[in-house]
């Protein structure tokens, strides 16, 4: 009896990733902002990181300040939002978990994209891709596209043409789509719109006739790793539905934390920094007892804006750690390892942390004389438990202790609640 | 007791940290008969919260559900991914709004009902034209 040729079932990658996710993250808790051209600000307000479909129609592109959108605002019927981190971080953790029940084989590639290892025939792909936009739209309530390709790159690829060609409801699964309308797209593509193309090497690729995407996969690879580079070789191998670039499940991003803001005011003294380092600190601190980590070494900088020609200034000392810590006495003490290096009357505009070489907590017990006279006391979880109770601000260590907000400060203008994390800001709901 | 450490900064003259170490006590004594039967403490977010990607928390604002024990400024733990049925209090988009309803699915159509009496019925053309944000499966209520 002849059995059925088995189905081709060889392991593809899923990418996913959040439609304009700041505003949609809005949107899932004010559906008056549903249809309304919507832009969510950079840090202190600034311009334009993310756009609703409506807010690209009207013609405001990326990056546009919001000084030249806030007089037009009114009669474009324009909603600005402060970036809400609170919020994204939160949706993003959730759409995260959902998409991880999905396969166990998951990269977090951004706050709102992840790579994901999927098998199955091309039918049960799109299934699985359209099980994946349904769930986060209805669990969590943000809308996603999905492209599943043999490659990351293609991944990528396919799903931009979900997001962008209505047909595809959404689920574009690579090889399911004729060959002739693939190479359709990819001609009419530019070389800078595939991932992991810097814009700067376009004019190289024109001069050697790559200009479309189409272009690029033809290409020989070994001619593409002699005249650029290796990391230029994979995408060509990608986008002919070789995988070179893995999947990593543990992110790059894990071996370090960077906290750096840029202030809403300059900062011109080295007290002012005590303070900003502090805080900085105490984030690093949480942030590493969260992930049950420890780090070894800490960065901390500081620098003056690139607008400003003069008084350029941009110091930064690194400080090995006594021992794997996530302490924040001892990280807001290195932190401030910095403050020598300030000089006075010169305006910072930005500063920050990073602390880098990151392991585990109590992976290796060290000997007594060296242990963090600090980490008994839990200084760190207590002090993560009052501020997720009352809030940030309520409770810092010295200088980091900070009542009434400091001028530096992020400022946020037109925040909305913090809809998940905060109690006295949940979402209402009207019962009248 | 006690030892400094000096820890390195690396590029910086001078040493910036140290750090007072004091002896750790050592606890000792019997251990509690009850110890072994000890498997946790409830915990509310186990039993009020089913799956924690779907599971939102949001706060009444109005008297129209007094008659389902929902009061204003109640807290309701709000489940989207659960399919709405009649009976179901949910949170549905009315006007741009989020709104706490109870809803009918009758032979005679869809309602969407407040439980007090100053507060009218919705008619809803068709399920399908009713956008549920999610559905209310506990309420909080200071008592």
């Amino acid at each position: 009896m002849a059995r059925p040729a088995p189905m081709r079932q060889l392991p593809q990658i899923a990418h996913v990733d959040v439609n304009c996710f700041y505003a949609s993250a809005e949107r899932a808790f004010n559906p008056a902002l549903e249809g309304r051209p919507v832009v969510v600000l950079s840090n202190n307000d600034g311009c334009a990181v993310t756009r609703s479909p409506e807010a690209k129609r009207l013609g405001i592109a990326l990056g546009e300040p919001w000084f030249k959108l806030a007089p037009r605002a009114r009669e474009w019927g324009l909603v600005a939002l402060s970036s809400n981190y609170e919020l994204y971080g939160d949706i993003s953790a959730r759409v995260m978990e959902l998409l991880g029940r999905f396969s166990a084989w998951l990269e977090v590639y951004s706050i709102d994209e992840a790579f994901l290892g999927v098998k199955g025939t091309p039918a049960e792909l799109l299934e699985l891709g359209g099980q994946m936009k349904t769930a986060v739209r209805r669990n969590v309530g943000v809308p996603v596209c999905v492209g599943i390709a043999p490659t990351k790159t293609l991944a990528k690829l396919a799903n931009k043409w979900a997001k962008n060609n209505p047909a595809f409801d959404g689920v574009c699964h690579w090889e399911s789509v004729p060959a002739a309308a693939r190479e359709r797209l990819m001609r009419s593509l530019s070389v800078i719109e595939i991932w992991g193309v810097a814009t700067r090497l376009t004019k190289r690729l024109n001069a050697l006739g790559i200009y479309s995407i189409l272009d690029l996969a033809r290409a020989d690879p070994v001619m593409i790793r002699d005249r650029f580079s290796v990391v230029m070789m994979r995408t060509v191998l990608e986008l002919q539905g070789t995988p070179c670039i893995p999947l990593e499940e543990e992110r790059i991003g894990r071996d370090q934390l960077i906290f750096s803001r840029s202030f809403s005011a300059p900062l011109t003294s080295a007290a002012g920094f005590r303070q900003v380092l502090s805080v900085y600190g105490q984030q690093a601190s949480a942030r590493l007892s969260r992930h049950g980590l420890q780090a070894k070494l800490l960065t901390a900088f500081a620098g003056t804006s690139h607008f400003n020609a003069r008084d350029v200034s941009f110091p930064t000392v690194s400080v090995v750690l006594p021992m794997p810590t996530a302490d924040p006495v001892i990280l807001t003490r290195a932190a401030h390892a910095l403050l020598p290096r300030i000089v006075d009357g010169v305006k910072y505009a930005k500063a920050g942390i990073m602390v880098t070489d990151l392991r585990p907590t109590g992976n290796q017990a060290p000997l007594s004389p060296f242990e963090n006279p600090h980490e008994e006391r839990h200084i760190g979880s207590l002090v993560e438990d009052i501020t997720r109770r009352y809030g940030r601000g309520s409770i810092g260590l010295g200088f980091g202790g900070i009542r009434g907000g400091p001028d530096w400060s992020m400022r946020r203008d037109m925040l909305s609640p913090r809809y998940t994390t905060h109690w006295d800001e949940l979402p209402l709901v009207k019962a009248a | 007791m006690g030892a400094i450490i000096g820890p390195r900064v690396i590029d910086a003259g001078t040493s910036l940290l140290s750090v007072l170490i004091s002896p750790v006590p050592v606890a000792a004594g019997y251990p509690s008969p009850a110890q072994d039967y000890f498997d946790g403490r409830i915990d509310l977010n186990e039993h009020l919260i089913k799956d924690i990607t779907s599971t939102y928390v949001v706060r009444v604002s109005g008297d129209s559900m007094e008659g389902a024990g929902i009061s204003d400024g109640d807290e309701l733990i709000v489940n989207r991914a659960l399919t709405p049925v009649d009976g179901s209090v949910v949170v549905a988009v009315l006007d741009g709004e989020l709104t706490i309803k109870r809803l009918r699915i009758t032979r005679n159509g869809v309602v969407l009902q407040a439980e007090n009496l100053a507060y009218p019925d919705i008619r809803v053309p068709s399920l399908s034209e009713l956008v549920v944000w999610g559905v209310a499966t506990r309420c909080l209520h200071v008592v």
